[in-house]
């Protein structure tokens, strides 16, 4: 992508989030307050964590339905690992883990023994669901969080940053390396765009569908645990609210961005939280705002699509002309 | 109205001929694409335009078909002046084009495929396509023009030949359509399926129907067309009939080249005295090759004849740890060999260049240097993976030169490239491994001649540094190119690596089977 292309799509994005940001703040003075905007920038740490995991596997052109599940299994081991006495480090060790089992469990079906991956995550998110209400038979777990210092990670302050959304900072860093700085990331894109010839190159294309898996799965219980350091408990309902927005911020930054990245889903991640805080400002209830949200992943899916991008034009897109 | 083909010939005797275009111009940025090029077609011929990558005819036949609108010049179509602003203006003035990869729908049916977009729909709250009536339009249009192929079956289990018929019978499935276009039609297809493409092409022209055709393989134009138009530098530069040019002796790749170049093979250097890199003995795999034995040594090029179906794609996997063998041992530098997978075999210095270079060898839609550093890790990143992305694109540029890729626009990703020079792309990412063995497989598919012979003398330069096979099913290549030569025919060696071998004795050995004297 040259330049001048990665300008006009910043420019995009810009223009996209000010026309946003001009519609909620004519409707509601609060929107751009810095109470606002630090809820907003909270809800987006939640959101962009989930998104990213999701990410990785979008990058290797697989899907990942399993990711909400997952999140609620992770949100209720974490709860249970607290409630149970453990160490905070060990609790969520052991909320991420599961996540990352599980992650590993979807890619060995996939990678390894070729199930589709719809019908398999969407199968392995309802076990994940399942097993969530092993621990407590669905009832949200609480005991022990004041003592037990989780809310100290939604409360804590870093470099003038509210945590959460340091963590998300950090973990969108440690990915933006990973994807876009290293071989590893070659390899991802690589096995994504054609597995033949990846596969040809040296690279093990089923490990890095397995791995990009695990990262999804991962992921998706690192947000739910700043989800349930927020709002105090764990609940079996936990990881619902996570698959539109993540699947809508990854597919929008695509089609804003060209393709799948790093940069791209927290691009994707401001915009979906930007409309999903001013929906909640306005008092607008959850059951449009997920209509809308669903519109967005649709309008995004249609953008991601290089038949449709070629009709919109030349700044957006996604290969330059073949030569004459 | 279907044309009448007595008509035409009348038309066309009035006017002399169906499609004039006069002093065309194009420019993209500061290149002249097209210089002031004349093209005249007759009706009901077939027309073979020939070039180097670049000469211009790919942009000619994109202004033809509506894709470029031209910047200077005329268009007459039966002698009305003619404008055409888009694909579907070229349509409706009777000018269809068959691209050069048609995008086919794997899992519909030729017949569905054919009608994609039109379907004849039964009404009703489904509009479901009504099968019959789309069967009975394709036999319709298989009697207009008879070719031996199954409309039922699905596109992705067709052979190549079959999804070409299927393209060219969806751009004819308007009856109105006087001028077909194909680019480059028989670039992935073997001799046999060329026949059948051929035969279609001749009850086209039965019909009424011109047709202009793009290819890269010279020796079509003599079984084919009746006239050919050589481009050059964004000019036509001849056009004679294949009559014409076959009494008088034309040389068409003097034509097409500015040089003089009888003999696109560079000199056979290799003394055969280097010492054996890799040593293959017995190698089997059911169903595909069996026994085939030889040593490929540094300082030469060792050739494999083989057809389609002769084992030679699955051999070259097999080497490269692609494909299991079932028997017989490999041995590199002595030492005894299994690779577990393709990952194995680069890493202890195999590089394979996969006969289907879109598939197989590039990332399309990655740019170079990413394609170029990709198999070779341990060179491209450093500590903890971290991509070292100065050297990268310096030793990219290096190898870009060393190949002459064409244009050296190492941020343009691979697709961008005509076939030639992502072959180059290819086989920089081979040259980035610093491998010991190299094997090529059908190298020069679908590459115009000027750069054959750059990537024949990159092949020639590489086999002083290292063991080079290469795989082909053109036996002009393997004889002209190798200094050992070995056929395979339905996966049998026939005979041993030989030097000298006869192209003749090459060619009877690897379509008969017959043992060389």
């Amino acid at each position: 992508m040259t330049r001048s292309t990665i300008l006009w799509r910043g420019l995009a994005f810009v223009a996209l989030l000010a026309i946003i940001a001009l519609v909620f703040q004519s409707q509601s003075a609060a929107y751009l307050s810095s109470g606002n905007l630090r809820a907003l920038a909270r809800h987006m740490s939640v959101q962009g964590l989930a998104a990213l995991g999701l990410t990785f596997v979008i990058v290797v052109r697989q899907y990942d339905l399993s990711f909400p599940g997952v999140a609620s299994l992770g949100a209720m081991t974490l709860g249970w690992l607290i409630a149970s006495g453990a160490p905070l480090s060990l609790a969520i060790a052991g909320g991420i883990g599961v996540g990352a089992a599980i992650g590993l469990v979807n890619g060995i079906a996939v990678a390894r023994f070729r199930l589709p991956d719809i019908v398999t995550t969407i199968a392995t998110g309802g076990v994940a669901i399942g097993l969530s209400y092993f621990y407590s038979n669905g009832t949200s777990i609480s005991e022990n969080f004041f003592m037990s210092g989780i809310l100290d990670i939604n409360d804590r302050r870093v470099l003038g940053l509210d945590q959460p959304f340091a963590i998300l900072a950090g973990v969108a860093l440690v990915a933006f390396v990973l994807l876009h700085a290293t071989r590893f990331g070659h390899a991802f894109y690589a096995t994504g765009e054609n597995r033949v010839s990846a596969r040809f190159s040296g690279v093990p294309v089923e490990r890095y569908v397995l791995v990009a898996f695990a990262l999804s799965g991962a992921g998706a219980c690192l947000a739910i645990t700043l989800l349930v350091a927020s709002s105090g408990a764990a609940n079996v309902t936990a990881g619902n609210q996570l698959l539109m927005p993540a699947f809508a911020a990854v597919y929008l930054g695509a089609a804003l961005f060209g393709r799948p990245s790093v940069g791209a889903t927290l691009a994707g991640t401001l915009l979906m939280s930007a409309m999903l805080n001013g929906f909640t400002l306005l008092a607008i209830p959850y059951y449009y705002s997920d209509a809308i949200v669903s519109t967005v992943l649709i309008l995004a899916i249609a953008g991601f699509d290089p038949r449709i991008t070629a009709v919109l034009g030349q700044p957006f897109r996604r290969t330059s002309e073949a030569r004459p | 109205m279907s044309p009448d083909p007595a008509q035409a010939q009348r038309r066309t005797k009035q006017v002399g001929h169906i499609l004039n275009m006069e002093r065309i111009e194009k420019r993209f940025g500061v290149v002249k694409a097209l210089d002031g090029v004349d093209f005249t077609l007759e009706a009901g011929e077939i027309h073979a335009l020939l070039g180097v990558n670049g000469a211009g005819k790919s942009t000619l036949i994109k202004i033809l078909s509506g894709v470029y609108s031209k910047d200077a010049g005329t268009i007459r179509l039966g002698g009305a002046e003619l404008e055409l602003g888009s694909p579907r203006a070229a349509i409706e003035a009777g000018i269809a084009c068959v691209q050069q990869h048609p995008e086919l729908v794997g899992d519909l049916t030729g017949a569905e495929n054919i009608f994609l977009g039109d379907e004849a729909l039964r009404a009703g709250l489904f509009q479901r396509m009504d099968r019959r009536a789309l069967r009975a339009r394709a036999q319709a249009l298989l009697s207009r023009f008879p070719v031996e192929v199954d409309l039922n079956a699905k596109v992705a289990d067709m052979p190549a030949v079959d999804r070409e018929i299927v393209a060219i019978l969806h751009a004819l499935r308007r009856d109105d359509i006087r001028i077909l276009i194909l680019d480059e039609p028989t670039s992935t297809l073997t001799e046999r399926e060329k026949a059948s493409l051929f035969r279609l092409m001749r009850s086209l022209k039965a019909a009424g129907i011109a047709i202009i055709y793009i290819t890269h393989r010279l020796e079509e134009v003599f079984e084919i067309a009746d006239r050919f138009t050589v481009f050059r530098a964004g000019r036509n530069v001849a056009s004679f009939t294949a009559s014409e040019a076959r009494a008088q002796g034309i040389s068409i790749p003097t034509l097409m080249l500015d040089r003089e170049s009888g003999d696109i093979f560079p000199a056979r250097d290799g003394d055969g005295t280097g010492t054996p890199v890799l040593e293959v003995t017995d190698l089997s795999r059911e169903g595909q090759f069996r026994n085939v034995s030889f040593a490929a040594r540094r300082g030469e090029i060792l050739g494999l004849f083989g057809l389609v179906g002769s084992g030679i794609d699955e051999l070259s996997k097999t080497l490269f740890g692609a494909l299991a063998a079932d028997g017989g041992t490999i041995r590199l530098h002595g030492r005894e060999q299994r690779f577990r997978s393709p990952a194995e075999a680069l890493r202890k210095g195999m590089f394979l260049v996969p006969g289907d270079r879109r598939a197989e060898g590039l990332t399309l839609d990655e740019d170079v240097v990413f394609n170029t550093t990709l198999a070779n890790p341990g060179r491209s990143a450093g500590l903890a993976g971290l991509l070292r992305f100065g050297s990268n694109r310096r030793a990219t540029a290096e190898l870009a030169t060393r190949v002459a890729l064409q244009p050296p626009r190492l941020d343009r990703p691979a697709r961008a490239f005509s076939g030639g020079n992502q072959q180059k792309i290819v086989i920089a990412k081979g040259l980035y491994c610093k491998a010991d063995v190299y094997i090529f497989v059908e190298p020069t598919v679908g590459v115009d001649i000027g750069a054959r012979a750059t990537l024949y003398q990159i092949m020639r330069d590489l086999s002083r540094e290292a063991a080079v096979i290469v795989m082909s099913s053109d036996c002009d290549e393997v004889h002209g190119l190798a200094d050992r030569t070995l056929a395979l025919y339905k996966g049998r060696p026939i005979g041993e690596p030989r030097r000298g071998t006869s192209r003749d004795d090459l060619l009877s050995a690897g379509i008969m089977g017959a043992v060389p004297a």
